[in-house]
């Protein structure tokens, strides 16, 4: 397993900027994640995240075409790189090993 | 708001969170209404400022800088242990440099700190007297001569009739006593204060109460020295001693006070009352004798100017007959004051020179420690910046490759600048404990006693790290610029690499070598005339001569002890002759100013017995010595040439000379002329002087001269003192050297010569090793060179000019620079002896050839070792 690690808010924006694909930027991805999750999250909070993600490589960025929304002012689109998918990868298959070791316990309804 | 994102926002940012913050304000402008959107909208920028957000593009260039920083750091160390020697020869004259600098700012503190621990310092005054100098005014100098003597009724009027004076003192020292407790008898230094000293001054009190001190006469205050020197581990308080002054006196101890610091300008270790000073009745009515010190101490408020209206009131009111009548005897012009009274405020006494006073110090001195710390850093800078560009060659493949990888010539600089920034951190350590090595001898070159304490322990290592920083900044810019300069291409296509072309070291080494040389010829002048002084025959012989004070005092007695000491030593074989005089060499004079025939003239008049000139071995050219059995002689004189040809006497034995303007008689009959003889310092011209016999007129012999035999000393010295002791069981046995007291008159200008030969050997010693340094990278630049022409046939010696041709010039060219502007320093210094060496072309040649022969054999190592290269070594690999 590589040394980096994501925190869980870390792996749920790099997920959603994997879903969006091209349309992957700061307002996007909160309102991505209000609406499948029903989950707040605050704007800066995103950006921090995507650029943090940025300097440990996982996504990359660029300014996207202007438009007369936004008052004029361009995207910042962000898309996975390959270091990011193998890192969600990696993340995901160890918690799919570890869940298996968890006893399957039935939950039982009373 | 979004002006406010701006400011903060990295720009490269801004524009991407400035879109997302409008497009959500824009949704919530559909969804909850623009009062509410806007809400929303600050929030959301306000959420922006954090961290993560400010710092980013700052923290990352950070980021990959400190990589950078960590590998220059590397880099300069390596580089440092790759080239030990180099880095050996830049620490030590930079770790020399900065521990100079360091000495010199704390003598510079030490100097402004004087006095300077008085709460009331702003209060107090001392008072001086200027008064016109009839000698100075014909020697064309500034006639006014400020004296900080005063007349002892002056300082009584004043306190008693100006309101503006708190409390007054008077302040005399020097005078010395027979101190005497139970079996314990030595000679002390007695200070002469009043009460109001305790008061005004802040040394503590460290027994008794400063309000009570000395309201009665025969109280006694000591320092804790001198208390345990007497009393041991008993309280000093109370008990009972005697002191001989002018006659034996008994005083109780009443006070205990600290002894003041080195940086006092006021020193003392046993505090009497004035009162008991020698004629103080008498004096208290003398408006005409000036010999008191005197302090004052202004109220809080009062104001300075007005204290001195009423003062120049008072003296013209008190002393305005008496000035008259100065200025017509004196024959003072108009114009200039006969007697004028100013205020130097305590924390000015220390530097102000005009007035003499104990410790007072020229500030002159300060500067000239400082040139020379600022010349050896100066030639230790150059070293680094010489050598650094000399070895240059060798990284210029690294700046190349540092290029083509990308480097910026910023970084190249600042990655060059970093290495002299730690080669200057690595000096400041060794300077820093080379100051702690340093520094007793240094306290004794200057007579200071400077000790480290915690205080300005931080504010040197300030001082250490500014000077490393600047030293580190401004001899580390050069070679960072030059270095950072080469083009990759050149550099690495090679062919050039082996030899280097950097020709701006040839100036700096000239300059170097200029003020190496410079320093060379001072100090050989310096040694060369401090020789000459204590060498030069000054026309009395003063070697095995014991000088002793007879301790009686001034009075009849003094006469006395010499008949008695002589006697009792007649049987003494060791012991070749005994004389008295009211003053040996060194240890004071008196002068005289009469007037003959309307013209001021003056002499010096040394009180003497017959023996006196036997012992000193003077040379009549005339007339004779003294004769106990010729009753007339007592009011004989004996004088020197210079006071014949003062008087303009062709035949001096038929002449009178009459000092003492008698209106009656002739005056003293002369009875012999010695030839010249120096007794006064080789600073001084040798001025008219006389000796004479008279007791009521010239004074008593208060000094014993006892010449002993030949040869070794301290068992002649033993008799003496038995002989003594025996005689005068409580009086202690005090003596000099006569030959000591001769040379202690140089004192100063010894121990500045000490200094400027100890700092000139520190530069030479820093620039030899730079030459060494690049006459070692000269030869190895040119081992090639070297062993193609061994192989075409060139001796030994023929490399060996070679090498060493162009530094022989270029120590040449520093000479020619170098004799000009010390001959300009000297001829100043020289100046202030009377007698001195000239300064002649041999004396610059012996230093020129000291510097030349110092310059070759620095090189010569290296010219040798490249010489003796088996060529096959060098060649082999082309």
């Amino acid at each position: 397993m590589s040394k980096e690690y994501l925190g869980e808010f870390e792996e749920l924006v790099l997920t959603m900027v994997g879903i969006l694909g091209e349309e992957a930027y700061g307002n996007a991805i909160v309102q991505e994640i209000k609406d499948r999750l029903g989950r707040e999250a605050n704007l800066s909070a995103v950006h921090v995240t995507l650029y943090r993600l940025e300097d440990k490589g996982h996504v990359k960025s660029r300014m996207g075409g202007a438009s007369n929304t936004r008052g004029g002012r361009r995207k910042r689109i962000f898309t996975i790189t390959n270091a990011g998918v193998a890192m969600l990868k990696v993340m995901k298959e160890a918690r799919a090993d570890l869940w298996k070791l968890v006893p399957q316990l039935k939950v039982v309804s009373v | 708001m979004l002006r406010f994102l701006q400011w903060f926002c990295p720009p490269a940012l801004v524009e991407g969170i400035e879109g997302d913050l409008l497009e959500a304000f824009e949704h919530d402008l559909k969804e909850v209404g623009e009062k509410q959107a806007r809400q929303r909208f600050t929030w959301r920028v306000l959420r922006f400022f954090r961290i993560e957000i400010i710092l980013r593009n700052r923290f990352s260039v950070q980021f990959i800088n400190t990589i950078m920083w960590r590998n220059y750091f590397k880099v300069a160390t390596r580089n440092m242990a790759k080239r030990k020697l180099y880095s050996f020869i830049n620490a030590i004259g930079l770790s020399i440099g900065i521990a100079f600098c360091v000495l010199i700012y704390l003598y510079v503190e030490d100097e402004k700190s004087f006095d300077q621990f008085h709460h009331n310092k702003d209060q107090i005054y001392r008072l001086n007297e200027s008064s016109y100098s009839v000698w100075a005014a014909q020697r064309g100098e500034d006639p006014m001569h400020k004296s900080a003597y005063l007349p002892l009724p002056l300082g009584t009027a004043m306190k008693d009739e100006i309101p503006e004076i708190k409390y007054l003192t008077r302040f005399n020292d020097g005078v010395t006593a027979i101190f005497r407790y139970e079996d314990k008898v030595f000679t002390e230094r007695i200070t002469f204060v009043e009460s109001d000293f305790f008061k005004m001054f802040s040394f503590p009190i460290l027994a008794g109460s400063a309000d009570q001190l000395f309201k009665d006469k025969h109280e006694i205050v000591l320092t804790p020295e001198i208390a345990t020197k007497y009393f041991g581990k008993d309280d000093p308080m109370g008990k009972i001693i005697t002191l001989d002054l002018q006659g034996e006196k008994q005083f109780t101890v009443t006070g205990l006070i600290e002894a003041p610091p080195s940086n006092s300008s006021l020193s003392f270790k046993i505090l009497v009352s004035t009162e008991n000073q020698f004629s103080y009745e008498r004096n208290r009515e003398q408006w005409g004798n000036f010999s008191y010190p005197t302090f004052i101490q202004l109220h809080q408020n009062a104001n300075l100017t007005d204290l001195k209206q009423k003062a120049d009131k008072l003296i013209e009111q008190k002393m305005g007959d008496r000035l008259e009548r100065w200025r017509k005897d004196g024959n003072i012009p108009e114009g200039y004051p006969v007697f004028e009274l100013t205020y130097t405020n305590l924390a000015d006494i220390h530097l102000d020179t005009e007035v003499s006073w104990e410790k007072v110090s020229d500030p002159k001195y300060s500067w000239i420690l400082g040139g020379i710390a600022l010349l050896i850093i100066l030639i230790a800078s150059i070293n680094y910046i010489s050598l650094a560009l000399t070895t240059s060659a060798s990284r210029k493949i690294e700046v190349g490759i540092r290029k083509v990888v990308g480097a910026q010539k910023k970084q190249l600089v600042s990655q060059f600048g970093m290495e002299s920034m730690v080669l200057a951190f690595v000096s400041l350590l060794i300077g820093l404990s080379l100051t702690f090595l340093f520094l007793p001898a240094f306290n004794e070159f200057t007579g200071k006693g400077i000790v480290m304490g915690d205080t300005n322990l931080i504010r040197l290592i300030g001082v250490a790290f500014t000077t490393a920083m600047v030293v580190g900044l401004i001899a580390g810019s050069y070679p960072a610029l030059f270095l950072s300069g080469f083009l990759p291409a050149a550099v690495l296509k090679g062919g050039f690499t082996s030899k280097l072309s950097a020709g701006f070291t040839k100036p700096l080494v000239v300059f170097q070598f200029f003020l190496s040389a410079s320093m060379i010829i001072c100090s050989v002048i310096m040694n060369r005339q401090m020789e000459f002084v204590a060498t030069k025959d000054l026309g009395f012989d003063h070697e095995q001569v014991l000088v002793i004070p007879t301790q009686t005092g001034w009075n009849e007695e003094a006469d006395k002890v010499v008949e008695q000491f002589r006697n009792k030593l007649n049987t003494e074989t060791s012991v070749v002759h005994v004389a008295g005089t009211s003053s040996s060499f060194n240890q004071g004079w008196s002068r005289y100013g009469y007037k003959i025939k309307e013209e001021n003239k003056s002499a010096y008049v040394y009180r003497v017995d017959p023996a006196y000139a036997g012992l000193l071995n003077l040379e009549f050219i005339d007339g004779r010595n003294f004769d106990e059995s010729i009753a007339s002689d007592s009011t004989g004189i004996i004088i020197n040439e210079a006071l014949a040809r003062d008087m303009d006497w062709k035949n001096p034995l038929d002449e009178y000379l009459n000092w003492r303007e008698d209106s009656v008689g002739l005056g003293s009959r002369v009875i012999g002329v010695v030839k010249d003889y120096h007794f006064l310092s080789l600073e001084r011209d040798i001025e008219p002087m006389f000796l004479s016999m008279d007791k009521k007129n010239t004074g008593y012999l208060t000094t014993m001269l006892v010449k002993l035999s030949p040869g070794e000393i301290s068992d002649k010295l033993e008799r003496v003192k038995k002989a003594w002791t025996e005689l005068y069981p409580d009086k202690p046995f005090d003596y000099t050297f006569m030959d000591q007291d001769v040379a202690n008159q140089y004192q100063t200008y010894k121990r500045w010569m000490k200094i400027t030969s100890l700092s000139t050997s520190f530069a030479i010693f820093i620039a030899c090793l730079g030459l060494f340094g690049l006459a070692g990278i000269n030869a190895i630049n040119r081992t090639k060179e070297i062993g193609i022409r061994k192989v075409m046939g060139a001796e030994l010696s023929n490399i060996f000019v070679m090498l060493n041709k162009q530094y022989i010039w270029l120590a040449i060219i520093a000479f020619a620079l170098a004799a000009p502007v010390s001959w300009y320093v000297m001829d100043k210094w020289l100046g202030s002896f009377k007698y001195a060496i000239p300064m002649s072309w041999e004396l610059f040649a012996v230093s020129m050839l000291t510097g030349l022969v110092l310059a070759l054999l620095t090189v010569s190592y290296h010219a040798i070792k490249a010489a003796l290269i088996n060529p096959a070594e060098t060649l082999k690999y082309e």
